[in-house]
């Protein structure tokens, strides 16, 4: 019996500007592939940007690597190029019921059954979230939902106060020794290079620091560089750490200032509940 | 590091831990040796203030042939490794500076720190003791105790 | 020959800019300046040289593409750099309330100028 993802990336293979992409791209997930099943869905979306069909698959495998952020963004598109799409409305309910938002999830949840009023599994969320928003069971749900693991590598970004961030493709908080605190970063090819970076994120410190200083320009604020695939911002929250965000290339580059600040206050929060 | 002058140690361990270097020799221009750091053995100590004490002396002397005044910097610039030396003004005379470096920092680090190293050697040199006839035992006994302190023997 | 001069002046005609220079980058050696009194050029040069470098150095880990703009920001000033071509980059220091949208045109326009 042949392998139906060999096929699938040869027919891909011969031709790579057709769709098979989102068929391959799911086999994957199905599969348990990630980081296979995370290079198809970016080509695809690289390839066809205006497909809503090509975000949607991304969002799924986002939301897979426990990206909720980088998914709820990827579906979003998806709303913008096709309104109405079911499989986003659905993801989007899911990750905002699972952000213990009950409430967030409700409007997503009505408007894919609206789409597909004969769907009963849409209509059984519908009435669960409804019940869920009444009462004990809304708060056993949500403090179920929230239930954080502050050591988590993940967590960083998914908790209290990250939720501006909704767009960081990573987030890394190291101590001084430059030994990972929380957050994880990938490059744009899906690798994981948290701890790559994080080796050099203490020396960014450093050198800001000691510039600033010896420069007498005060205490450093934010260092940032820009590249034409994305923005890096390390930013020191308190004296023993140092965050970094990787932020899309097409945030304008008067909001780094701002989400500068916004980073620092959030993980200066989420390193007082840890402690 | 190790240090004959006890006085020298905060403003060279200062300028180690900026600059980045890989070697680093304090000399007085006789090439005798005030202070070490990231050298193993002795002879390449005594050989390194020696040759970089001639080379600061041949660079004084293409200056006055030049009638310009005195270089202030001699780089030698390798593919993986550079060096540089330096003569600068202390209260115990002209010292000379030796430092080796490579790609984790850069000869305009090496030299910004080096400038600070002189400022702080100016400010932390106690008076200078009076001076006395040197006796070749004296010498002897000194140049062992220089030894001792430069290799913690 | 390229005009470092114009390209330098450009810079610092810009309000809130305290002083502009070409640096070596992998030196941190001063190539060109024009700075206003109380600023240590070979200080600026390098550190900015040193920070550059490895901010660099962690764009790459992080499979980033060379950045075009690198920004200090801090209490009291900015320190702007971004590559001019050749192991050259040309750094800019400016004061807190300086314009940092205008400054940072001009210095991709100077260093284009300089890189061609």
């Amino acid at each position: 019996m042949t392998d139906p993802i060999r096929e699938l990336t040869a027919q891909l293979a011969s031709d790579p500007q057709s769709l098979v992409f989102l068929e391959l791209g799911e086999a994957l997930r199905n599969r348990g592939q990630p980081a296979a099943a995370y290079k198809v869905a970016r080509m695809g979306v690289n390839r066809y940007p205006e497909l809503a069909a090509s975000h949607d698959l991304l969002a799924r495998v986002l939301a897979d690597q426990g990206d909720r952020h980088a998914a709820a963004e990827a579906w979003r598109r998806v709303l913008e190029l096709s309104p109405g799409h079911i499989g986003a409305n659905k993801g989007l309910a899911f990750l905002a019921f699972r952000a213990g938002d009950p409430e967030g999830a409700l409007p997503f949840l009505e408007s894919a059954l609206g789409a597909a009023p004969g769907d009963e599994g849409l209509a059984i969320a519908v009435q669960r979230v409804r019940t869920a928003l009444d009462g004990a069971a809304a708060r056993a749900a949500t403090a179920a939902a929230t239930a954080i693991a502050p050591l988590a590598p993940s967590a960083l970004r998914g908790a209290e106060g990250f939720e501006p961030f909704e767009d960081a493709r990573g987030v890394v908080l190291l101590d001084t020794q430059g030994l990972r605190l929380a957050g994880t970063l990938d490059a744009p090819d899906g690798s994981d290079v948290s701890d790559a970076v994080a080796a050099h994120l203490q020396g960014v410190s450093r050198e800001a620091s000691r510039a600033a200083r010896l420069l007498d320009l005060g205490a450093w604020e934010n260092v940032t560089a820009e590249s034409p695939d994305g923005h890096l911002l390390v930013l020191p929250p308190t004296q023993s750490t140092v965050l970094l965000l990787l932020r899309d290339a097409r945030v304008p580059v008067g909001r780094l200032g701002l989400i500068a600040e916004q980073a620092a206050r959030a993980a200066r929060r989420w390193l007082e509940r840890l402690a | 590091m190790r240090v004959i002058e006890p006085w020298v140690a905060e403003p060279l361990q200062s300028f180690l831990d900026e600059s980045g270097a890989r070697l680093t020799l304090l000399m007085t221009s006789a090439g005798q040796v005030i202070a070490q750091d990231g050298f193993t053995r002795s002879v390449d100590v005594m050989a390194a203030a020696a040759l970089g004490a001639a080379i600061v002396a041949s660079t004084d002397a293409i200056a006055d042939i030049m009638t310009t005044s005195a270089f202030g910097v001699v780089l030698h610039q390798g593919p993986k490794q550079s060096l540089v030396l330096r003569a600068f003004p202390t209260p115990r005379g002209r010292w000379i500076g030796l430092v080796v470096f490579g790609s984790e920092t850069s000869v305009g680090l090496v030299q910004l720190f080096f400038q600070e190293l002189a400022e702080g050697l100016a400010k932390a040199a106690p008076p200078a003791p009076a001076t006395r006839a040197v006796l070749a035992e004296n010498f002897e006994y000194e140049l062992n105790a220089s030894l001792r302190s430069l290799f913690g023997r | 020959m390229r005009n470092l001069g114009e390209a330098l002046e450009r810079v610092t005609r810009v309000a809130g800019i305290r002083g502009a220079m070409l640096v070596s980058e992998s030196d941190g050696l001063v190539v060109a300046e024009a700075l206003a009194e109380g600023l240590d050029g070979a200080a600026v040069a390098a550190l900015a040289a040193s920070l550059t470098l490895r901010l660099r150095r962690t764009a790459t880990s992080a499979g980033l593409a060379v950045p075009h703009v690198v920004q200090l920001r801090a209490e009291r000033g900015t320190v702007l750099s971004v590559p001019a071509g050749d192991d050259l980059l040309l750094v800019a220091v400016a004061e807190r309330d300086a314009n940092l949208g205008l400054a940072r045109l001009e210095l991709r326009q100077a260093a284009a100028q300089l890189g061609s």
